[in-house]
């Protein structure tokens, strides 16, 4: 993406927002009146979603965008590993029990 | 902290961040590189926290679900979108700051201050709405880490105010002035959003 | 020790010869002999530390909060010889903490910050050594001294011990915040920035550490995977950190008020120095 430069901002807070109010329907589409109930389906995509806002956050509002390559490699190296460290722990407390 | 005035990014057009606008590839790393050792220590640290809190979540599945349905979505989604909009004035402050349009910068910063503040104020309130049902840092499992997590979380928040105080701070001096450290202090701020996100999305989200 | 033929500071006339009689040299001779024996006793007790603390006292990962009676007079009883004994050489060794907090605050009195800083954190340490190790060694060695005593007394003695080790963690937290401030301060440039903020996160894990008063069972309680665990590991890589850049400090150390000079500028300047060419 190459925004104008001063729509920049607004743009990335406008996707960032607009993933948070995705969540909702998300949500909606396992829960049954009120109750919910598990599903490893939207567990994954949450987590997954979340782990894009993360990098966009790191990108755009920490301006990582614009650092030297070893910052922007370091930066999306931990939404990796933040990434596998949570999925592995739910799938593996899934699996145990 | 050095207070001293930094040569480190040049300026470019109407604030932008380097390498953007001016055809040059000028790349900086934001704030002081140290913040960075804070920013990704701190994130896996907490994501520790959630491993722990994701394997005993699929142990007590039942539970956890039962409890978390006395969160409400709502209020969570409110909480993230304050947060989100609380880092979207603070860029706007570092890029009016780097502009030299420091009135600019010090109203955008209060204003994050405010959306921080009403995050405080939506977070309290809920905590009290869930004490006045019944539901405690001791009632059960699922409670524990939601306290426990949005707990820290209200803390690392509250040292976030600190930052402010600093970019403020900074930005009001006519000499000495230091981008540098307002950079630094708007990385802090954003890591607490960034945890909020995905503090959000395995309280209030995760099934 | 022979790095500190390395820097400014160091008188000239060292003499070459056997290591044995150079060493002797040094520790009449060197002005930072002072801190290289703050820094090697830092060292020498956080080994024993370690080694009486886990292997041989049991102590540490600490044993369950929920334990019965029984359990808890069965672990004094099984432990009896390692607590008796480890403890002994705790208590031998405990003023070994001194040296050690003298060095972190002669860190922050060599920073351009007050002197308010290194002192306060002195006071701080000293009596932070009570709750922070001494308790737990008391308690748990007059546990271990009278094998009949009534299990539920023996209850009581290891509650305190372990409440008071992992639980009295405020003044650990005001230190390293008063150490974090005169880092992010100082213009001296004695301990790098990015230590600073590691304070503030070993500030925070002694936060988390708090729930122990509540908690008897789970991630939260004296030997949870949050409060302990996760804590030493954050703790471990703070104190090798810290370590570490003491050591860094002490060679980079030039008795000036100015900033401290780099490492790689000491060596051009030790090559000046044996050269006549004043610095």
């Amino acid at each position: 993406m190459n925004a104008q430069p001063k729509r920049r901002p607004l743009i990335v807070w406008l996707t960032l927002s607009a993933i948070t109010l995705a969540y909702l329907p998300l949500d909606r589409s396992v829960d049954n009146h009120g109750t919910y109930r598990a599903s490893s389906v939207v567990t994954t995509i949450a987590i997954l979603l979340a782990l894009v806002k993360a990098r966009y956050i790191f990108r755009e509002f920490m301006q990582v965008r614009n650092a030297p390559a070893l910052l922007c490699r370091l930066t999306d190296l931990w939404v990796l590993l933040i990434g596998a460290v949570l999925l592995g722990s739910y799938f593996t407390g899934l699996a145990v029990h | 902290m050095t207070g001293v005035a930094q040569a480190g990014p040049q300026p470019g057009a109407a604030g932008q961040p380097p390498g953007e606008g001016t055809g040059k590839s000028h790349r900086a790393i934001p704030g002081q590189p140290d913040i960075w050792v804070l920013v990704l220590f701190e994130a896996l640290v907490f994501t520790a926290y959630f491993a722990v809190y994701l394997v005993h979540r699929s142990a007590h599945s039942e539970l956890f679900l039962r409890s978390q349905a006395e969160l409400s979505p709502w209020l969570g989604t409110l909480d993230t979108l304050l947060m989100l909009t609380s880092s979207l004035f603070m860029l706007l402050c570092v890029q009016a700051s780097r502009a030299g349009a420091f009135r600019a910068a010090i109203t955008h910063v209060c204003i994050t201050a405010l959306l921080g503040t009403a995050f405080l104020a939506s977070k309290i309130t809920e905590w009290a709405l869930l004490a006045h049902d019944g539901y405690g840092f001791t009632s059960n499992e699922f409670f524990t880490y939601y306290f426990f997590l949005t707990g820290i979380h209200f803390l690392h928040l509250l040292i976030g105010f600190i930052t402010i105080g600093v970019i403020i701070y900074q930005l009001r001096r006519r000499e000495r002035r230091s981008q540098e450290l307002v950079e630094t202090c708007a990385v802090y701020w954003h890591t607490v959003d960034l945890l909020w996100v995905l503090i959000f999305s395995l309280l209030y989200v995760v099934r | 020790m022979s790095e500190t033929t390395a820097e400014p500071g160091t008188p000239p006339g060292a003499p070459a010869g056997s290591r044995l009689s150079r060493t002797a040299w040094h520790w009449r001779n060197n002005p930072k002999r002072e801190l290289w024996f703050a820094w090697y006793t830092t060292v020498v007790f956080y080994n024993i530390f370690f080694i009486v603390f886990f292997p041989v006292t049991h102590a540490q990962p600490p044993p369950h909060p929920w334990w019965s009676d029984a359990q808890v007079a069965y672990w004094f009883n099984h432990n009896h010889d390692g607590l008796i004994i480890g403890f002994a050489i705790i208590f031998a060794v405990a003023a070994m903490t001194a040296p050690q907090n003298a060095l972190i605050a002669y860190s922050m009195r060599r920073m351009s910050v007050s002197r308010a800083f290194g002192y306060s954190y002195l006071v701080m340490y000293s009596l932070s050594a009570v709750p922070g190790m001494l308790l737990l060694c008391v308690v748990l060695s007059v546990g271990a001294m009278r094998p009949g005593r009534d299990p539920a007394q023996l209850h009581w003695l290891y509650d305190f011990a372990f409440l008071s080790f992992t639980g009295t963690m405020g003044i650990f937290l005001l230190g390293s915040l008063v150490w974090m401030l005169a880092i992010l301060l100082d213009k001296n440039r004695v301990m790098p920035k990015w230590f600073g903020y590691l304070n503030l996160c070993n500030a925070l894990t002694e936060v988390v550490v708090a729930p122990a008063w509540i908690f008897h069972r789970g991630v939260l309680d004296w030997n949870g995977l949050i409060s302990w665990w996760i804590n030493v590991a954050v703790f471990g890589i703070y104190t090798g950190a810290f370590i570490t850049l003491l050591r860094t400090m002490i060679l980079r150390e030039d008795f000036g008020d100015g900033p401290l000079p780099d490492l790689k500028k000491n060596h051009q300047a030790k090559a000046s120095t044996l050269a006549g060419t004043p610095r």
